[in-house]
């Protein structure tokens, strides 16, 4: 599982650091701090991966691309906005 | 466009389908009919005035609230707290607003709503075990025996509200949301007597516990506030009112409403159900698709313009009050293909439901891992659940629209 977070779009809602907050944490009140790999690959952590779907759902500006192991990509970014 | 569309959508009997009047009011993304507020109603126009500095949550900006249905009378100078973060703009609206996340979210406590989960789940479970014990299974009303007390349970726990005086908020919550809608058969006089003698039993009770609190914390959010010490300094008591206030009565009439109404879609797209059942890993992604398509707060309705400004070629003065109809940009035809459906695979998801900008939804986090888990485990565990009313009796309110009961039958309750 490997996570790119759209910085450009990110507007530090911080959404993510509440539902995953061992994989994103915020460094002071906008910036983000996240882990792009925190499952490896193999590796079967359900309760992480749980989180992390939620996180990457909760995104209101849809900034968190999530890239599964078989290289299907979940959840880009969404229509203009 | 009739001349009072507005009055149809507050009036009760389309309370059930509002979704038509919304379809006609999109026709006019600036809807004004002379003399009461600006309704905007198309999803980008709503979107950029969410975002829109010249935008106010703070009704002191309002130049007149005479012909505004749903305008609330006087309210400032009777009430006895000061106005919460929600009704406030910034550098005030921030400062309080940081402060109440310093206990709750990050970066400053990144696990208080992740750590929640467990005792979210048993809140769940208690209450479904409830309905098997005791309910009856020809006839269950889900909004009070579940989607009701589970949101107030949730709330009271973060704050710190002991459990026996949750009854008590109910009828205070009930009464101050009351107070957000417009009944045009309501003597105005009685219901703001209502309304402010709600107010004045909260505040006191509250004013008890926090004292309670500033003596002896137990290390919930109430006494985080109370004894917070941040570079913005420290909560005021009647802050700390003001804001315990608005999470106790926003935290919970309105994860009611989206709890209720999510089941209510799912019995009425029985496959949808079907799959929950099988794969509670959807609820995330229908969740968001039920905060886009049955939203629990319908519209905002206290914004003000703070300039004269453009929205979408109408001239709207400084002074002005604006309604932005979340509901009706959730289903723009221009934003989200195929809006009328009710899709819990869709991708393109971004919704107003919550709201967005500097106001948007504080307990976001909190309220869509309640919905996540209330629906995958009703899923899971009633057996065959099936509607007993279609529509259901909704509640009065039109702005926190939802059922006000949810009467089912069930053949059974799995363990």
């Amino acid at each position: 599982m490997r996570l790119v977070v759209d910085l450009n779009r990110c507007q530090g809602y911080a959404q993510c650091a509440f539902l995953a907050p061992e994989v994103f944490a915020m460094h002071g009140d906008e910036a983000l701090l996240y882990d792009p790999n925190p499952v490896a690959d193999g590796e079967a952590d359900g309760e992480l991966r749980g989180n992390v779907t939620r996180a990457v759902a909760a995104c209101p500006v849809r900034a968190i691309l999530l890239e599964l192991a078989d290289g299907h990509a979940g959840d880009g970014p969404g229509g203009a906005s | 466009m009739t001349q009072d569309i507005l009055r149809q959508i507050l009036d009760y009997s389309n309370r059930a389908d509002p979704y038509p009047l919304y379809k006609e009011l999109r026709r006019t993304p600036v809807y004004h009919d002379g003399s009461g507020p600006f309704v905007v109603s198309t999803y980008y126009e709503i979107q950029a005035l969410l975002h829109d500095p010249r935008i106010s949550s703070d009704a002191r900006n309002l130049a007149s609230a005479a012909d505004d249905p749903l305008a609330e009378p006087g309210e400032e100078e009777e009430t006895v707290l000061p106005p919460s973060f929600l009704k406030l703009d910034p550098p005030e609206h921030d400062r309080l607003r940081r402060m109440t996340n310093r206990p709750f979210g990050p970066p400053h406590s990144p696990h208080r709503v992740h750590d929640m989960r467990g005792d979210l789940h048993d809140i769940v479970k208690g209450l479904i075990d409830k309905i098997a014990e005791n309910g009856n299974a020809e006839r269950i009303d889900l909004v009070e025996e579940f989607s009701y007390p589970f949101p107030v349970t949730v709330i009271c726990r973060l704050l710190g509200v002991p459990p026996e005086d949750e009854a008590r908020f109910h009828v205070w919550a009930d009464t101050l949301a009351a107070s957000l809608d417009p009944d045009p058969d309501a003597d105005p006089k009685e219901r703001e007597r209502r309304t402010h003698d709600s107010r004045m039993e909260l505040g006191m009770y509250l004013s008890g516990l926090i004292e309670e609190r500033r003596k002896n914390p137990t290390g919930d959010m109430l006494s985080e506030l109370v004894t917070g010490n941040s570079p913005d300094g420290t909560m005021t008591t009647m802050e700390v009112l003001s804001t315990a206030a608005l999470l106790l009565i926003a935290g919970h009439e309105t994860t009611v409403n989206l709890i209720t109404n999510g089941m209510l879609t799912l019995l009425r797209h029985p496959e949808v159900l079907d799959r929950l059942r099988s794969e509670p890993e959807l609820s995330v992604n229908l969740v968001e698709e039920l905060l886009r398509y049955e939203p629990p707060v319908q519209l905002v309705p206290q914004r003000s313009t703070l300039a004269d400004i453009e929205v979408a070629g109408v001239s709207i003065p400084k002074g002005a009050s604006l309604w932005l109809v979340l509901a009706a940009g959730n289903r723009d035809p221009l934003r989200f293909e195929d809006p009328d459906r009710f899709d819990p695979d869709r991708e393109d998801i971004q919704h107003l439901g919550l709201g967005s900008g500097i106001h948007s939804c504080f307990g976001a986090p909190l309220a869509r891992q309640e919905a996540q888990l209330a629906l995958s485990e009703l899923a899971r565990r009633l057996e065959n659940p099936r509607l007993l009313a279609d529509p259901p009796p909704y509640r009065q309110n039109a702005v926190l629209r939802g059922p006000r009961h949810l009467p089912i039958a069930v053949d059974g309750i799995r363990p």
